[in-house]
């Protein structure tokens, strides 16, 4: 009995240590992050610089360096992503007025809804073309159409998909969300793009929470703002996805009379939480600015943004520490091919839908 | 993200808990002047 006991230990220590990787490669991140515009005073690339760029990239250089020392599997545990994005998504609640999410919502779901639909089926028939699996065609539909890694967790889930199917979806999610941060706040801004639009557009488009929230900041606060209310919508809506692809497996591809019906019960057990803690957040600071005056409120608040900015930076550390070639080389071409397509098509689409939701948006 | 996770993963459906509680919890200490400015790096 001692065996499995000291085999868990030892997974829970190496956890730690992964943690502690993490840490240490946030606090070089905000050390770079206020150091290299002040040791480069003047310079405008330096200042243009923003914290997810030194995330992303010393989480890379800290994958390279792990994988080469064999390190980099046993303290995976510790590259919490998930975990990390929903903390500094709760805190990026307090920063947003209520007003905002209430009215960006509508807009925010119509686009949505459209958006994951299109999307969605343009990739279920372009999978189909090329002659992907049912599950891999599913869960890359659902990636690319809804929220990267948590819509593939979910949707395979709901249709039991293999575990290296799950693995390659994981894996285009990040290796076409690591460019996207980069190049859509780019052409926002080459495109004139208004923070509302780019931020809508941003929100909309790219699949992962963590790349949304990296761009986002990358354009500016207003554009983080619509973009989280945007993707949050998204992770909202996985739970009716995932139930639809449930029921549409069970019932007309696997063809299982007796498949149990999902409820209710289902859809709130997808339901991602944090999203009741995001808006939450909004509502506390919201009545709390109230009570106190405008300099005070500002200066708390700023604290909550600085809480908030450090576990965006431990997310995108993960990110980078996370990443893998590998399983994309073992996915071949095709599933790389229909995620490419499905990608430029949700690019072409999301942003017609931000300059027709978005454009008039103001919450005043 | 590319760690074998097996499809149903419990753990995410709790991590998403726990980052809802702590996220709160810190605005709270935040809020009631328990993390003052300044404190956080």
């Amino acid at each position: 009995m001692t065996a499995p006991a000291s085999t868990g230990t030892r997974t829970w220590q190496w956890g730690a240590l992964g943690v502690l990787v993490v840490l240490l490669l946030g606090a070089a991140t905000r050390f770079l992050e206020k150091g290299v515009p002040a040791w480069f005073e003047g310079s405008a690339l330096a200042k243009a610089i923003e914290f997810p760029i030194y995330a992303i990239a010393l989480g890379l250089l800290g994958n390279a360096v792990l994988t080469a020392a064999g390190l980099r599997d046993r303290l995976a545990d510790g590259f919490r992503t998930e975990f990390f994005i929903k903390t500094g998504l709760v805190l990026l609640g307090a920063s947003i007025n209520l007003k905002v999410i209430v009215t960006a919502a509508g807009p925010a779901i119509i686009q949505g809804v459209v958006l994951i639909s299109t999307v969605f089926l343009f990739t279920w028939w372009l999978g189909g073309r090329l002659g992907l699996d049912d599950k891999l065609r599913a869960l890359l539909s659902a990636a690319v159409s809804i929220c990267g890694v948590s819509a593939a967790i979910a949707a395979a889930g709901a249709v039991q998909a293999r575990r290296e199917q799950l693995a390659y979806s994981a894996s285009l999610v990040i290796a076409f969300a690591l460019p996207s941060i980069f190049i859509l706040p780019a052409l926002a801004s080459l495109l004139g793009l208004s923070p509302q639009v780019a931020g809508a557009w941003i929100g909309g488009n790219i699949d992962t929470t963590a790349a949304v929230t990296a761009a986002g900041t990358i354009v500016g606060e207003n554009a983080l703002a619509i973009a989280t209310i945007v993707k949050v919508t998204q992770n909202a809506l996985i739970g009716i996805v995932t139930i639809a692809l449930t029921a549409w497996f069970a019932f007309r591809i696997e063809r299982r009379p007796d498949a149990p019906r999902p409820g209710p019960a289902e859809l709130w057990r997808r339901f991602p939480k944090f999203v009741l803690g995001f808006v939450a957040a909004s509502v506390i600071a919201t009545w709390w600015l109230t009570t106190v005056s405008a300099d005070h409120g500002k200066q708390v608040i700023g604290v909550a943004n600085d809480l908030r900015t450090w576990f965006l930076i431990l997310a995108f550390v993960s990110i980078g520490l996370e990443f893998r070639v590998s399983s994309l080389r073992e996915a071949g071409w095709r599933p790389v091919s229909v995620f490419a397509a499905a990608t430029v098509v949700n690019v072409v689409v999301a942003l017609a839908l931000a300059l027709l939701l978005f454009s008039d948006f103001t919450a005043d | 993200m590319n760690r074998q996770e097996p499809p149903e993963s419990r753990t995410a459906f709790n991590e998403d808990w726990a980052a809802t509680i702590l996220g709160l919890v810190l605005l709270v200490l935040v809020l009631v002047g328990v993390i003052p400015p300044g404190l956080v790096p």
